[in-house]
């Protein structure tokens, strides 16, 4: 068997091509497979995401058709609610709404005035905010009042009577000052 | 045997040499070593360039869909909180105290010779109703009649279907003053009563919303 002797010059070819070799191996990944690994993968999990994005929003299209059927007694009552409440400031509108309906249960001088207005604090509530007004009658029958506070009651359903002060009038004993704290319940302008 | 002259050593030894030149040897194996990384590199990009086809398949079907499902996501967000709205003002709705129903019960328990003064009533969130009743009472037994109301008050309330009913006379005092009921001079007392309760168990019949007319 013949030993193979390596000259100087051959030795040092020969650690040149293994430095070439690694240069290549380094060069090859860092700059070629690697990136391009890296941007297959990126892709994969892109598809992934978008492929059960895809599953998922047949699924939800559905669900919100299904949501919208469940929630129309739910959407019909929510526009009531809304339309109780006219455009504008509330302070605008609610005490000659006050004062008509009053007037049409013939109950006269009635006013109304704002003692405050605070946010909820349910989230579920964030756009509605409280009203407390003060409902003033200098002059009331009491049949007729009780009558008209239950139709206040069932035609305001936003509106709940905290307060009630009944007073009896010392020159007509048949009349009752009447003072109401009234809560209502009114969509943030 | 023949004698074989080799003329051409020298020259045949030089291309020898050149063809075991370990840098050529070295620079050949880098090539076919790099044609194959070259033929790796080429079927990695050609699984890539197939996968970028797929993904932009699906983000054109994406693109088509992707309207819709935001607005139904946004259209499902706002039902849901419509829903929960409007269970919230459902709730509210139905806690309320209905004055109405108890100032009719009040009215059936007065009787001719009692006279109400004041009602003074207030609702809260944790004590339930609280009501103050001021008035007199006309009677030759002027303190009975005022417990005829304040008994004929608890029952009414209590068959009302409120819960916890509590009447009590916070003042009972007679008056000097004399009233003439149906003809007869009697004596006169003044009463306070508090009134207590739970509204809880007796609900008033509220209505559907109706839609004010503008």
């Amino acid at each position: 068997m013949s030993q193979v002797r390596l000259s100087k010059d051959q030795i040092q070819k020969v650690a040149l091509t293994l430095v070439g070799f690694v240069i290549l191996i380094y060069v090859y990944f860092s700059f070629f497979l690697g990136p391009l690994n890296r941007s297959r993968n990126a892709m994969l999990a892109t598809i992934a995401d978008k492929q059960s994005k895809l599953d998922s929003s047949q699924e939800n299209l559905a669900k919100t058709a299904k949501l919208e059927q469940q929630a129309k007694a739910a959407t019909g009552r929510f526009a009531a609610f809304k339309a109780l409440s006219p455009e504008g400031a509330p302070i605008a509108w609610f005490p000659p709404r006050m004062k008509s309906f009053f007037a049409n249960q013939q109950i006269d001088k009635a006013t109304a005035r704002l003692e405050n207005s605070v946010a909820f604090k349910q989230p579920e509530l964030a756009n509605w905010m409280k009203y407390v007004w003060l409902i003033d009658i200098p002059q009331a029958d009491y049949g007729r009042l009780g009558k008209a506070i239950a139709e206040l009651e069932n035609l305001e359903p936003l509106l709940a009577i905290t307060k009630l002060s009944i007073r009896f009038s010392g020159e007509q004993p048949e009349f009752q000052q009447v003072v109401l704290s009234a809560t209502t319940v009114i969509p943030k302008q | 045997m023949a004698l074989h002259l080799n003329l051409l050593h020298e020259q045949i030894s030089e291309q020898r040499q050149r063809q075991r030149d370990p840098l050529k040897i070295g620079v050949m194996i880098l090539v076919g070593i790099g044609a194959l990384l070259f033929l790796y590199y080429g079927w990695n990009a050609y699984r890539t360039l197939a996968i970028k086809a797929k993904l932009s398949a699906i983000e054109r079907d994406w693109s088509k869909v992707e309207p819709k499902v935001t607005a139904a996501e946004k259209r499902s967000a706002e039902l849901n909180g419509i829903v929960k709205t409007t269970a919230v003002l459902d709730d509210y709705i139905e806690h309320r105290f209905f004055w109405g129903p108890f100032l009719e019960k009040l009215a059936r328990c007065v009787a001719p010779n009692i006279q109400l003064t004041s009602v003074e009533g207030n609702v809260f969130e944790d004590k339930g109703v609280i009501v103050t009743i001021e008035g007199v009472a006309a009677a030759r037994e002027p303190r009975s009649a005022a417990e005829d109301l304040r008994q004929m008050l608890s029952e009414q309330l209590s068959q009302g279907g409120y819960a916890d009913v509590k009447v009590e006379f916070k003042a009972l005092d007679d008056l000097d003053t004399i009233a003439n009921v149906g003809g007869q001079s009697v004596a006169m007392a003044h009463y306070i009563l508090s009134v207590t309760f739970q509204p809880e168990a007796a609900k008033g019949t509220p209505t559907q919303p109706r839609t004010p007319k503008r």
